[in-house]
């Protein structure tokens, strides 16, 4: 069989459109900055109707362009998204195979889009999220991502090859190859092999999968230890706060990646380290989890009793499960009974975890911190105090609720450090194990040939970068909305 | 830049403006039809409640609308120019340079990383080219102008070193240092004390005399416009409703809001027996949610169905001469002398035992000199300083005084937030002043409870309302089961006289009023005995304080409540205490009953802030005491009589007993109380601050 191009037939008109579109836009986008220089602002003028009348002169012209020129080139994308999905790789080449591939994607995306759009106004700040252009790009590509991590780890839908399997004569061979496997199987390697013959595509797929798996839960458990540490630093202030703070600003000054080789030596690993810390810092979360019940129930000791029961309970459980390791090297570990021990964490993933944790809840500290110190001063939390609340209850209740505007944008931007930093440890090689899709290994891997073969590396490279930059754009959005009305 | 030539017309003309702001949903009109003129040298009020528009006007003149606000009709002409034909770089001439604006928050008028006299000297340096030598100079004038002591000394500070009164001297300071032609100032003295509101009034008229500028005066105090303005215009709900000059509109109004504004407004020149106050009915309009016809209608007494609700109502002459307009239909039908509907006799409240007793109460806070290592000598503020009284049950005790004078650390400790340094505070024969909050039983937490200050803090903005008055009813151990405290949520709801549907709303979709009638059901929840009222009604607009005044005195009736009013007006504590606490820097100055406490003999502060109030009455005369220089910090109080600073008796007493002694607290007849020097004979022949003309 023939190797695929990028495009196929559906690139021969697509193509040449694309780049006429995109050269606009350029263009259009140059002249604008140039002549803003020498054009003052012209005034708005509003028309009688209430509608604001077109900018007139240069500028208004060049805006208009532009405008036309954006919508241009983004209509030509989604020409070659529908045209992919309908002709696959056989009308499409290489793009056109991936764009069919990723079709529940797309799917679940125009599903997803269109209901929020349709309830936009009844969704609160998810719901304004949609009047921003920005936090709507933002959304789409994190929401992507977050796609395809489920159709390809929970359903298997999208990659075309298996990540692991190697198939002799197509090491390194370019995107496009066709495969030289059994019959049956896809027929090509849509972003060709890696240096041990592995499908780049399925692997930058599933990949994903790990990268969603870990930064979210990962970015949660440090909000979770840095809102437990932060809110009575600032509520209470005083000598409690400088020593919290002393030792956040400790961990922050301390440099990140010798930190992860520490952690990850195996004389450290040996002695238990990581599991201890473990221990401590999955404890937070169950902390958080009882005190918040308590203090909301206090009064009615009956259901503060249940509920906090059946929280304890499960939580319990899960920690144990968590931090308890049947096969582990420590005997202290082993003391939990096997049969209430639901599941193990892989050793490495568990450093992985501790160590993102460790580095991140001092930073989310200092913003809970701070936005307590600005919270408690407000009549509300003095309200609580002279009717006799409980200190956490104002602080979970009164004071972190009316906190969540700064923390949801913070939770965004940080699983976009987190999903970077995960790719730095697998860079180094640290962290999960070697044969593991997830993006930093697989960046480290295809960077040894890269002067050569650069696609095994440039695939996730990508991947990574489209994720964060969707974070990034969602967290801004996110804050744009909030600030507005 | 030079200025405009020499232009003899109105400085400002206002015609027929109207501004929308265009948010994702709707246009919403903040201003429609609106007129004014302003003359050279003259001032001109713009009075009126928040959100109707008075800001935005200002906004408009400034062309500075933002990026969603836009001028949708009418033109605003300065010296006879059209502003919105203005470009940018005229625009930018005729700002700080011909037009001047001063804000209500003075720090954030001002950059705190510059130094005061490099913020003033910037505006010559950059509107006429003036050399740095001159710019001082000129800095160095003005400052001087606007009164402040050793001038040299301020221009070499930064806005933080000096106080409130003196920043927003410095504000007017750099608006006149371009001698403009206009002058805005948009509620220049709200964020400031009485008594230094007085000085800054007094400044702003001499000021306006010696340098002929014309301004344009917004305030929602009908009191400060009728001490500082020519001619007023009162707006509502974004139209202007009438417009005349000061006698015109104070004595011969015609139009039903601006009546009911004056009648819901107390005047200490008289009390609730004489001259009750009537709430408005009803709410301000949303925006966008209009009445048709006369946006007044819906609140209005004489509102005519069929008449008043029928298409847009223009502004009619009054008098034929011009210059009192009104935009009501029916202004020739309403007897505009009518007496006041006869006052439904409430029954008087029966003072019963004292449930609160504090006697020499004290209260000091160590602050250390080095925060962390605590060596160095700490210095002692006293935040209190042996305070003695006694409060009755249904009683409302008024406890009055500027900022730093210690009524929220008395409120605190009362609260058990903080404990007593010294003293003792006995309520039901217990002692309390040494139990933290967290030792109080709840039954004692319950008895004394607190209304908030900040209609828009004193409400959690994540709980629902219901929510929060539940939570409350939990702390105080009220009822067995989630369904006996919902109910009685809703009976609090009720007694507040707020709709039961409001329990599952969220605060935002309330007005000021409703979120402090919610903090007023709150702190009722556990039959509360004692309410510290924080000054509940100094935020909220004039027609809402007085329907919540009504509301809690109606409240106290029912439950025989102790009420501690703190607040610094004494028109609304005249209104409705009983007894008068006055306080200055942490101690009692003078304590007795309200006729004791507003008549003479005074204590020279209590003589002070009666003549700074202002009073919304033509016929009211008072004497103006301006008190010179700022209140004294208490980390560093003067020796002596607190007061002595300031006080313009000093001279009567004897040697230099004020500098030496504290006064001790002496009783006069009738139980009042008074902390001064002056002999007997001066007491009594000091002369009221207030008198009221004889009615024509």
């Amino acid at each position: 069989m023939e190797p695929l191009t990028w495009t196929g037939t559906m690139g021969n008109t697509l193509d040449p459109i694309l780049g006429i579109a995109a050269t606009a836009l350029i263009v259009t986008s140059i002249l604008a900055i140039v002549v803003s220089f020498f054009t003052t602002s012209e005034r708005v003028v509003v028309n009688a109707d209430g509608t604001i009348a077109a900018q007139p002169g240069l500028g208004g012209l060049l805006t208009k362009a532009q405008t036309y020129a954006l919508w241009a080139v983004l209509a030509t994308i989604v020409a070659y998204i529908v045209t992919g999905i309908v002709v696959g790789w056989q009308g499409g080449g290489i793009i056109g195979g991936m764009v069919r591939a990723f079709t529940p994607v797309w799917i679940s995306l125009v599903v997803l889009f269109v209901v929020s759009f349709a309830f936009k106004r009844k969704l609160g700040l998810y719901g304004k999220l949609f009047d921003s252009t920005i936090g709507m790009i933002g959304f789409g590509l994190v929401m992507f991502w977050v796609f395809t991590a489920i159709w390809s780890g929970v359903f298997d839908l999208i990659s075309t090859h298996d990540p692991l399997s190697q198939v002799s004569g197509m090491k390194n061979k370019v995107p496009g190859t066709p495969y030289t496997g059994d019959e049956g199987e896809y027929p090509f390697y849509l972003l060709g092999g890696d240096n041990l013959a592995r499908d780049v595509f399925s692997r930058m797929v599933l990949g994903s999968t790990i990268v969603m798996q870990i930064a979210p839960l990962a970015t949660v458990f440090a909000f979770m230890v840095g809102i437990t540490l932060g809110l009575p630093a600032g509520y209470y202030g005083g000598r409690l706060d400088t020593i919290l703070s002393f030792l956040a600003n400790l961990i922050l000054a301390f440099p990140v990646i010798l930190l992860f080789y520490l952690l990850v030596t195996p004389e450290i690993v040996a002695t238990g380290l990581p599991n201890y810390m473990a221990l401590a810092l999955f404890m937070f979360p169950l902390v958080f989890a009882g005190v918040l019940i308590n203090s909301r129930y206090r009064t009615q000791p009956p259901t503060r009793n249940l509920y906090l029961g059946i929280a304890m309970a499960i939580g319990g459980l899960l920690y144990m499960s968590l931090i308890m390791d049947q096969s582990s090297q420590i005997a202290f570990f082993r003391l939990w009974p096997g049969f209430l021990d639901l599941f193990d964490i892989p050793g490495q993933v568990l450093i992985v975890f501790v160590s993102v944790v460790f580095v991140n809840s001092p930073t989310v500290y200092r913003i809970v911190r701070g936005l307590t110190l600005d919270i408690k001063t407000r009549d509300y939390v003095a309200a609580g105090q002279t009717r006799g609340e409980t200190p956490w209850y104002i602080m979970l209740w009164e004071i972190l609720p009316n906190a969540r505007g700064p923390l949801i944008v913070d939770f965004c931007l940080r699983i976009g450090y987190t999903t970077i930093l995960l790719g730095t440890l697998g860079f180094f090689g640290l962290g999960l194990p070697p044969e593991s899709p997830d993006w930093g290994s697989t960046i480290n891997e295809g960077r040894k040939l890269l002067s050569v073969y650069p696609h095994p590396a440039i695939a996730p490279a990508l991947a990574l970068l489209s994720l964060v930059l969707g974070l990034n754009l969602l967290a801004d959005g996110l804050r744009e909305e909030s600030l507005r009305d | 830049m030079n200025k405009t030539p020499d232009y003899d017309g109105p400085i400002l003309e206002i015609d027929k403006l109207s501004i929308s702001f265009f948010t994702r949903l709707r246009e919403i009109p903040a201003v429609m039809d609106f007129s004014v003129n302003v003359a050279p040298g003259e001032a001109v009020g713009l009075v009126g409640e928040s959100g109707c528009g008075k800001s935005t006007v200002a906004l408009g003149v400034m062309q500075d609308l933002g990026k969603n606000g836009a001028v949708v009709g009418g033109t605003i002409k300065f010296k006879g120019r059209d502003l919105s034909q203005m470009s940018q770089e005229e625009l930018r001439d005729i700002r700080g340079n011909e037009i001047a604006m001063i804000y209500q928050e003075p720090m954030a008028s001002l950059n705190p990383a510059m130094k005061i006299g490099r913020q003033l000297m910037e505006v010559p340096m950059l509107h006429d080219d003036a050399s740095e030598k001159d710019a001082y100079d000129m800095a160095l004038q003005v400052v001087t102008d606007v009164k402040l002591p050793d001038p040299a000394r301020i221009l070499d500070s930064y806005p933080h070193q000096l106080s409130g009164g003196q920043q927003q001297r410095i504000v007017i300071a750099m608006a006149l240092m371009s001698k403009p032609a206009l002058l805005i100032l948009d509620e220049p003295t709200t964020a400031l004390d009485v008594t230094v509101e007085a000085g800054i009034v007094n400044l702003v008229k001499d000021l306006g005399k010696k340098y002929g500028t014309s301004m344009l005066f917004i305030s929602h105090n009908l009191g400060l416009v009728l001490e500082t303005c020519d001619r007023i215009c009162v707006m509502y709900s974004g139209e202007a409703v009438e417009r005349g000059s000061i006698s015109d509109v104070f004595d011969k109004m015609r139009h039903p809001y601006t009546q009911a504004l004056f009648r819901s407004i107390p005047l200490p020149g008289a009390d609730k027996n004489s001259r009750p106050l009537v709430a408005i009915p009803g709410n301000f309009p949303l925006p966008h949610e209009r009445p048709p016809g006369c946006n007044f209608g819906p609140r209005c007494d004489y509102f005519e169905a069929g008449r008043c609700d029928q298409g847009h109502i223009f502004m009619r002459d009054v008098d034929g001469a011009g210059t009192h307009e009104s935009r009501c239909l029916r202004f020739e039908e309403i007897d505009w002398n009518a007496p006041l509907a006869a006052v439904i006799e409430q029954g008087s409240r029966e003072i019963g035992a004292p449930v609160l007793k504090v006697e020499n109460l004290k209260k000091y806070y160590e602050v250390a000199a080095n925060a962390l290592f605590g060596g160095g000598g700490n210095k002692v503020v006293k935040a209190n300083e042996t305070l003695s009284f006694e409060a009755r049950e249904s009683e409302t005790l008024a406890i009055v005084g500027e900022s730093g004078c210690g009524k929220s650390t008395l409120a605190k400790v009362l609260m058990g937030l903080e404990t007593a340094t010294d003293g003792t505070i006995t309520m039901d024969n217990q002692e309390i002043q040494g139990t933290p909050i967290e030792g109080r039983s709840t039954k004692q937490v319950a008895d004394i409870q607190m209304v908030f200050q900040n209609p828009f803090d004193t409400l959690n903005p994540s709980m629902t309302v219901g929510r929060q008055i539940v939570r409350a009813l939990e702390i105080f151990d009220y009822g067995d089961s989630d369904k006996d405290r919902w109910e009685r949520m809703l009976h609090l709801l009720d007694l507040v006289k707020l709709p039961r549907a409001f329990a599952d709303r969220m605060p935002r979709q309330l007005s000021g009023g409703q979120k402090q009638r919610v903090g007023i059901a709150r702190a009722f929840a556990g039959d509360a005995r004692i309410v510290v009222a924080d000054e509940p009604v100094s935020a909220l607009d004039v027609s809402v304080q007085a329907a919540v005044t009504d509301l809690l005195m109606e409240i106290q009736r029912e439950q025989k409540t102790t009420l501690l009013f703190i607040s610094h007006d004494l028109s609304i504590v005249r209104y409705l205490s009983d007894r008068v606490m006055v306080m200055y820097l942490g101690h009692v100055v003078e304590l007795g009953t309200t006729d004791q406490v507003f008549a003479p003999p005074y204590h020279p502060y209590t003589e002070a802030l009666l003549s700074a109030v202002p009073i919304a009455d033509t016929k009211v005369t008072k004497k103006h005491i301006v008190l010179e220089g700022d209140i004294p910090s208490a980390m560093n109080p003067p020796p002596g009589c607190p007061f002595q600073t300031r006080c313009r008796w000093k001279d009567k007493v004897p040697g230099n007993l004020c500098e030496q002694e504290v006064p001790p607290m002496r009783s006069l007849a009738g139980g009042h109380q008074v902390k001064c020097h002056l002999s007997d004979a001066d007491l009594s022949a000091m002369e009221p601050v207030i008198e009221v003309t004889a009615a024509e």
